[in-house]
């Protein structure tokens, strides 16, 4: 006697909301231990798991049906004590592997298939539990879908909540509990023995690991991990929060001076650093005493307050407050400080106050929690100078960036940035110096086309770049410099032994007086930004260095496939992987990912054989859908984080909108009868929505970016939900045609539908930077417009064939 | 029975001797083609590097690939450099009997073993003390007398040695601390690594040039992640 529905819709709802909770925690578990970069592979495994329970279920369906109902709370337990075990296992040896190392060592990439397979169990095991009851109850299947999407949409809130409160890695632990539950609930009152051991060892394992949380290892390469080896070193401070973890740490030995002059005789001073998720964000500098040298005084950095007197100064994504301190001690009057992670903000104002001198409560100081783009759509004010945050660090980021959206250093940006500077105002950025020269040139792009926007011809008389032996600094001006301004560069350069690099009357050889570049060539490089063959130079360089723009907000992505083949011929073609290895390694685990996908979800598939008509359609029909789902989610996300200005609240809320509606849709879908009987309906409505919104968002974010947050939530349910509605409609139809009609081919239909969701989270990455978000969406507008096209025939050949509802 | 015993020492000595010899052919390739090939031809630095047994100063699990063409992880976020980078960065000191040396970030060792074989004094300092332990227990057992290892901060440098002719800071900052400046000689010369861990770099020489202190960034190479003070 199998217990009531409700029990089993509960029970879908509670482990939903633990695996969605799980995969955003895992991804920020990666993002602490690893790179960012695995996100991605998250979603992937995530996927991976859904898709090959499918390919199982094909092959033991009836087997497990027999055995439902205790089949079903062992999965649940199964998954909670994978779940609560994961983390733990993962620090194993044969299998923690070290981005760093994949490409240099290729037992690295057995280990990172290996730990594909371990996070890809508990998500296996969810699917299984879900799936199996989906083809149990294929008739209530619409309220059972809308049960399990509900879930996964308070999954998201959930998760969000519990990154406040714990460190990610204790996380799991707790999830664990959720399927759990659901085991519990769904199981009958005498569920056999080895059914309750089984319960009861699940517990004791997720009570374990709460009790005795495992501490991930992080790559030895972050730059936690190395200023943790320095003598004395510690974590004096933790902050949990969505935004990522932030730790504060001390050591005798940590200092704080970047490309420092070698003129500097004093003492480098000691300081603590803050990193979030393992990376440094920077040192917590004091504030500044009147009348005490400052010692980034001494740097490339110093070249605006050289040059002029700060009076108001904005500061975009402020994070420690150096270059607010800096400001102040040249005595700008008002600083507006922009950071969007409120939790660092609260740890300088409270624990670490001592340590700054209260820099944060030094008046004149206003602060915005906000990203530098909103900020910048939404203030009024104008400055004297705007400061940006050092672009790249010591050592190079070895493209591990590169998939890192940064609209601050977009076209739009640095145009907004000119708009909001008084008619004497300077913008400044500072960066070090790599080899193959990318950073500079791109940022100098950047300021180059800004100043092409605006009509002047003579741009060298608004730019002054000065470079140290390891770092550079530019200074775009709006009106022309003045000859004072030129000779305190100039004597700045001196002081400090830099050289100029960009000066209105440079004279020849100035460039190398004190720092000489052995290929010269980089010289050459950034004439030819300044000369009209500047788009001839952007072609035949081997790097992108075009100026980033929103659709393409992929400032740090410099590799050009056309140029391999000559990249290959000068570093030689083992070295290749070495210049941009971020984007090499997405592409990496991009077709791990379809390869393990092919052999867990497509290839047993055959074993059952793909009979009958319309294979076509399935695979154009259920690919799309796995397809265009994911492709709108990734670009609804870009597009909301930068109208809200907050990323973590925008990507749960369109994560969470999404679901909720497309739950709602799979319910509606064997209600509404026109839907169930014509296939093509519903792709057509979201291809035609989809379309619209291509031209349609842009400028309404635009006008309604001032809103005020609640106004904006509201605007975000009217936008996301429809097409999320919509989206839900077509999967739960085809399936029911496909029960009625080719009931066979049903497994094909999950495994297909899983293979493309595998693939589209990094396929959709992939084509951003190549062509942009707009070209997501657009694909997927086309993906659901010729899912409706090969649908129709499908209609056409069966036209009075109804569904049932 | 007594040649069953003959040949048990027979066949252990050659047990013994076998890896050896293939050590000494990889290192001999790894100086004619890795070394020499790219340009590197001070006699002393070649000689060096083809004494230096470098598949003792890397971790058990990659002595195989000791003489391959790249750094190897030592642990600690820490590796050997590539055979050309040691090399390079030792022929730009100009090394010759009778210099005094300081290396800041002792790593394995291996660079000090190199510039032990050609200078009189080898200083050198490394922050991480597991590594500086193994570093100097290697070095001793080895017979490198020379080479005088110290756990701690490189910052300070070692002031009661200097001034030095030369100094090699494998471990570099995002700054060169000013006394390491003060303890180089008048026309001395400093070699530090700069750019992307396990990718392209260039090396950088600092020289004191008639009381002021300028840099060249040289060719561009292939090096390793340093561990550094504040990243």
């Amino acid at each position: 006697m199998l217990k009531p529905l409700w029990s089993y819709s509960l029970s879908l709802a509670l482990l939903s909301m633990a695996v969605i909770a799980f995969e955003l925690v895992l991804m920020q578990v990666f993002s602490i231990t690893q790179w960012y970069h695995f996100a991605y592979m998250v979603i992937s495994v995530a996927m991976l798991g859904f898709g090959a329970a499918g390919t199982f279920l094909a092959f033991f369906e009836k087997w497990l049906l027999q055995r439902y109902e205790q089949a079903f709370p062992l999965f649940l337990f199964l998954c909670g004590a994978s779940m609560a075990g994961v983390i733990g296992l993962s620090n194993a040896d044969a299998v923690r592997f070290d981005t760093y190392l994949l490409l240099n060592d290729w037992r690295q990439l057995g280990r990172l298939a290996a730990t594909y397979l371990l996070f890809f169990i508990p998500f296996f095991l969810a699917a299984l539990a879900m799936g199996l009851t989906f083809v149990r109850f294929a008739g209530q299947i619409g309220r059972l879908y809308f049960a399990d999407l509900l879930g996964s949409g308070l999954g998201g809130l959930l998760a969000i909540g519990l990154l406040w409160c714990f460190p990610p890695w204790e996380i799991p632990a707790w999830l664990a509990f959720l399927p759990m539950l659901a085991g519990w609930i769904s199981m009958k009152k005498r569920g056999g023995s080895l059914l309750n051991m089984a319960g009861v060892v699940a517990v004791l394992l997720a009570g374990t690991a709460v009790f005795f949380p495992p501490r991930p290892r992080l790559s030895e390469y972050k730059s936690l991990s190395k200023t943790l080896l320095l003598p004395g070193a510690s974590v004096e401070y933790q902050k949990n929060s969505p935004q990522g973890l932030i730790q504060a740490v001390s050591s005798p030995a940590l200092r704080y001076a970047p490309a420092l002059s070698l003129n500097f005789q004093g003492e480098v001073p000691i300081r603590k650093a803050v990193f979030q998720n393992g990376d440094w964000i920077g040192a917590v500098v004091p504030a500044p005493q009147p009348g005490s040298p400052y010692i980034l005084d001494y740097t490339a950095g110093a070249l605006p307050f050289v040059l002029q007197k700060p009076g108001r100064v904005l500061v975009l994504q402020a994070g420690t407050g150096e270059q607010a301190a800096h400001a102040l001690a040249h005595g700008a009057e008002r600083i507006s400080w922009v950071s969007t992670t409120p939790v660092l903000l609260k740890l300088l104002r409270n624990e670490l106050a001592a340590e700054t001198d209260s820099l944060v409560f030094q008046p004149g100081l206003r602060f915005y929690e906000l990203e530098p783009r909103t900020f910048l759509y939404t203030d009024t004010n104008t400055y004297n100078l705007i400061l940006l945050p050092p672009v790249s660090t010591f050592g190079g980021t070895a493209g591990l960036n590169a998939l890192q959206e940064q609209y601050g250093m977009t076209m739009e940006a640095f145009r907004q940035m000119w708009r909001r500077l008084e008619a004497d105002g300077m913008l400044s950025i500072s960066c070090w110096m790599d080899y193959p020269v990318r950073n500079p040139l791109k940022i100098l792009a950047s300021m180059v086309a800004v100043l092409e926007e605006e009509g002047i011809s003579d741009k060298q008389a608004h730019l002054i770049a000065v470079r140290s032996w390891g770092g550079l600094a530019f200074a775009l001006k709006k009106s022309p410099f003045t000859e004072k301004e030129v000779q305190a560069a100039r004597a700045f350069c001196d002081d400090m032994l830099f050289d100029p690099l960009l000066l209105p009357g440079l004279r020849p050889g100035e460039r190398q007086q004190y720092n000489q570049i052995q290929d010269s060539l980089f010289f050459d490089y950034v004439d030819a930004m300044l000369s009209p063959q500047r788009e001839a130079f952007f072609e035949a360089y081997d790097f992108n260095v075009r100026p980033a723009t929103d659709g393409r907000p992929y400032f740090s992505q410099f590799l050009r496939w056309q140029s391999l083949p000559a990249l290959a011929e000068m570093w030689g073609s083992h070295n290749l992987p070495f210049l941009e290895a971020g984007y090499l390694i997405v592409l990496l685990t991009f077709a791990q990912m379809m390869l393990a996908a092919l052999v867990l979800i497509i290839l047993p598939l055959f074993r059952l054989g793909f009979r009958g008509g319309n294979k076509g359609w399935i695979v154009l029909y259920f690919g799309g859908l796995g397809l265009g789902y994911m492709f709108v989610e990734i670009v609804l996300i870009q597009q909301f984080i930068l109208f809200f200005g907050q990323p973590v609240l925008a990507t749960a809320a369109v994560i969470s909108i999404l679901l909720i509606a497309s739950g709602l849709g799979s319910f509606c879908s064997g209600r509404w009868n026109i839907l169930s009987r014509k296939l093509w309906i519903a792709p057509t409505l979201i291809a035609l929505m989809l379309f619209a919104y291509l031209f349609l968002l842009p400028p309404a974010f635009e006008q309604a970016i001032g809103l005020p947050l609640a106004a904006k939530l509201a605007l975000l349910l009217l936008l996301a939900a429809p097409p999320g509605f919509a989206m839900g409609l077509p999967f739960p139809t085809g399936i029911r045609y496909l029960s009625e009609n080719k009931h066979s081919s049903i497994p094909w239909a999950w495994g297909i539908n899983g293979y493309f969701s595998v693939i589209s989270t990094a396929l959709a990455t992939i084509i951003a930077v190549e062509l942009g978000f707009w070209w997501v969406m657009a694909l997927a507008a086309g993906v659901y417009g010729s899912t409706a096209v090969c649908s129709m025939a499908v209609d056409r050949a069966s036209p009075g064939q109804g569904l049932p509802g | 029975m007594k040649w069953i015993g003959s040949l048990a020492i027979m066949l252990s000595l050659a047990a013994k001797g076998l890896p050896q010899d293939a050590y000494q052919k990889s290192r001999s390739d790894m100086v004619k083609y890795q070394i020499e090939n790219r340009g590197v031809s001070d006699e002393a630095t070649l000689a060096a590097m083809r004494k230096v047994e470098r598949h003792l100063f890397v971790p058990d699990s990659y002595r195989g690939q000791a003489y391959s063409d790249g750094p190897l992880p030592i642990g600690y976020g820490q590796t050997i450099s590539q055979p050309y980078i040691v090399a390079c960065m030792t022929e730009l000191c100009e090394p010759k009997a009778g210099f005094k040396v300081l290396e800041i970030g002792t790593g394995s060792g291996y660079q000090a073993a190199v510039l032990a074989e050609i200078v009189d004094e080898v200083y050198t300092i490394e922050i991480v003390k597991a590594l500086g332990e193994q570093a100097r227990a290697r070095l001793k057992k080895l017979g490198y007398g020379n080479v005088h290892v110290r756990i701690g901060d490189g910052y300070y440098g070692w002031e009661e040695q200097g001034p030095y002719d030369a100094i090699i800071v494998t471990a570099a900052a995002e700054y060169i601390p000013p006394p390491l400046v003060k303890q180089l000689k008048a026309g001395g010369r400093m070699v530090i690594p700069v750019g992307s861990p396990f990718l392209v770099q260039t090396l950088m020489l600092v020289e004191k040039v008639g009381g002021r202190t300028k840099t060249k960034s040289l060719f561009p190479v292939r090096f390793v992640p340093f561990t550094r003070s504040g990243n």
